[in-house]
């Protein structure tokens, strides 16, 4: 059990012919401490989903229980209640725009009837935290795109809530900005000990702060696991698609004209088989030319790992051999042109 | 025989104080009465928090209804009500209850209008926060849509200027009145020029003061 548990999860926006499935049956565990991300492309049913957790929108049919209780079962009183244990963030921030910076973060609180003097201290608790204590007085019209979305992180966890939910959160801000609202993102995670779900459409928000990821396409999750699993042997076409950001996979050798005469392989050294001589003693052993096109270390969560793209040249059969030997050595080993070669 | 002067102004002050009279009464009521209106008409909405399609339909169709007819129709129509409410249906207490009547569902749709402005996500951000509706309405609806009422209390309160000049046809009173018994019917050019100097002096004065005021509330 998680501290989130989705069973069965199903959503239809409208009824009868008309009905969309959003939602077609979403198994999901969140474990208390993990920053868990979901991706997929557009209308596959992410901000459904997150949605979902806060009740925001009804579920059709199945549960979501955080902290062991049936959200879908809850009253409207009693769903008021725990939805101040989940903070949310949104992609167009949707701050308040006649308050300030400081009533804005103080708006959670004094919907839950807390009083001024506890307000005010937290207020600016809040604002150091995210770094904008000078800004208590100003309006959100007044701050940039990264300001105001420290503003909603600083809104969001006001009722100090064990869940952060976080809809595309960087999507409207530049790679820079985004970098440090991750940063935040991560940091007051550490702080308070939060348990983080978030949506997004790129790729780098999962690798940079993601400890597990689930793929969803058209209502379901496809693929799900550690993001490093996920990312280095994706199994799923959408995951693959998605990855090849991070790791292109495309055969741009072309690009400067070069024909690939033997076996395109894609290999990816994880951790420590990187320090060992894999390449030379594939050499040794088979009758075999490695040609190397590209090699680059690449990062996911801060664990690096290396990418090799080689052409390998000699008999179909040795070539088939040196790629099984890669693998056995727990290397992931993909062929890119395996149709001419069958 | 009056001077002509001292004639003209013994008319102009209690026609301006009759105009006064209707119109803030009139301002308030449709205030108080309209915007409440306004907020039922946006929150009943569809996909809005209180989604509601029969009250929806309910609260809009005499809204409609009302503003199709005109003014002056509207004042004989509901002079059994007026005699109800304020026991006349003549004189500035006659005119009021059909300006206001005729006015709050004028301001229901100026203010659902303002209120429409208020993206739904400020709204969802609300709901997100624990907030119950009557929270939702009062800290997040109402107030992002401040400027945006104050604008439109401003064209209320012109707008029954404008109207309350038809409130000779039971007798009401006022500037406009006068300027269309004295200015049209007697020829006394003098006195529907000050009526009408009067009327457009304080009509810009109000617009600018009104636009001013929402400019201050607008944080946007
Ligand atoms: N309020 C709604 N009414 C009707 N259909 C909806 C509604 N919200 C979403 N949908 C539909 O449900 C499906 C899933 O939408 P959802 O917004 O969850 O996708 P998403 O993965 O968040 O996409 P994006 O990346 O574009 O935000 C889409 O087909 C969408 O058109
Ligand atoms: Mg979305």
């Amino acid at each position: 059990m998680g501290l989130i548990d989705i069973i069965g999860l199903t959503k239809n926006y409208g009824e009868g012919a008309k009905a969309v499935a959003a939602l077609r049956g979403v198994d999901l565990s969140v474990e208390a401490g993990e920053i868990y991300g979901v991706i997929g492309l557009s209308g596959a049913g992410k901000s459904t989903l997150i949605r979902c957790l806060n009740r925001l929108e009804t579920p059709t049919s199945g549960q979501v229980i955080v902290d062991g209780r049936d959200l879908t079962a809850m009253s409207e009183a009693e769903l008021r209640l725990a939805r101040r244990d989940m903070g949310m963030i949104f992609q167009h921030f949707n701050l308040l725009s006649s308050r300030t910076v400081a009533d804005n973060v103080a708006f959670p609180m004094e919907i839950a009837g807390r009083s001024k003097v506890d307000i005010m201290k937290r207020v600016m608790e809040l604002l150091d935290l995210v770094g904008l204590a000078d800004k208590a007085g100003a309006y959100p019209a007044q701050l940039s795109g990264g300001q105001k979305q420290r503003v909603g992180i600083a809104r969001a966890l006001a009722n100090s809530p064990k869940i952060l939910l976080c809809d595309e959160a960087t999507s409207a801000l530049d790679p820079q900005t985004t970098q440090s609202i991750l940063g935040l993102i991560q940091s007051v995670k550490d702080h308070l000990g939060l348990t983080v779900v978030l949506i997004t459409h790129d790729m780098r928000v999962i690798t940079e702060i993601c400890d597990r990821v689930a793929v969803m396409e058209d209502g379901l999750v496809v693929e799900q696991g550690p993001v490093f699993d996920v990312f280095t042997r994706p199994r799923h076409q959408v995951s693959k698609a998605f990855i090849e950001v991070v790791i292109s996979r495309k055969d741009d050798s072309g690009a400067w004209g070069y024909v690939p005469r033997g076996l395109l392989t894609q290999v990816l050294f994880l951790g420590p088989s990187a320090e060992d001589p894999v390449i030379s003693e594939v050499v040794r052993r088979f009758e075999v030319k490695p040609n190397v096109l590209q090699g680059r270390i690449s990062h996911i969560k801060g664990r690096p790992f290396g990418i090799m793209l080689l052409d390998l040249t000699g008999a179909p059969e040795d070539c088939r051999r040196a790629v099984e030997y890669m693998r056995s050595l727990n290397l992931v080993v993909e062929v890119l042109n395996d149709v001419q070669h069958g | 025989m009056f001077s002509t002067g001292s004639n003209l102004w013994l008319m102009i002050w209690p026609a301006s104080w009759e105009t006064i009279y209707m119109v803030s009464i009139a301002t308030v009521v449709t205030t108080l009465l309209g915007v409440p209106l306004g907020v039922v008409l946006v929150v009943t909405r569809q996909g809005h928090i209180m989604a509601n399609k029969l009250v929806n339909r309910l609260v809009g169709l005499p809204v409609n209804f009302i503003r199709a007819i005109p003014f002056p129709i509207f004042i004989l129509f509901v002079i059994p009500i007026t005699r109800v409410l304020t026991g006349t249906s003549i004189g500035p207490n006659g005119v009021i209850v059909p300006l206001s009547l005729a006015a709050i569902v004028f301001m229901a749709r100026l203010a659902e209008t303002a209120m429409l402005e208020v993206p739904y996500g400020v709204i969802e951000a609300a709901i997100s926060a624990g907030a119950n509706r009557r929270q939702i309405i009062w800290h997040v609806l109402l107030p992002e849509a401040g400027s945006g009422l104050i604008l439109s209390v401003t064209i209320l309160v012109v707008t029954l200027i404008g109207y309350s000049a038809m409130a000779g046809l039971v007798g009401g009173g006022g500037l406009g009145d006068l300027a269309v018994r004295y200015g049209y019917y007697r020829y006394r050019a003098d006195v529907m020029w000050v009526c009408v100097i009067i009327l457009s002096f304080v009509v810009q004065a109000l617009q600018n003061f009104g636009e001013a005021l929402a400019r201050k509330y607008n944080r946007r």
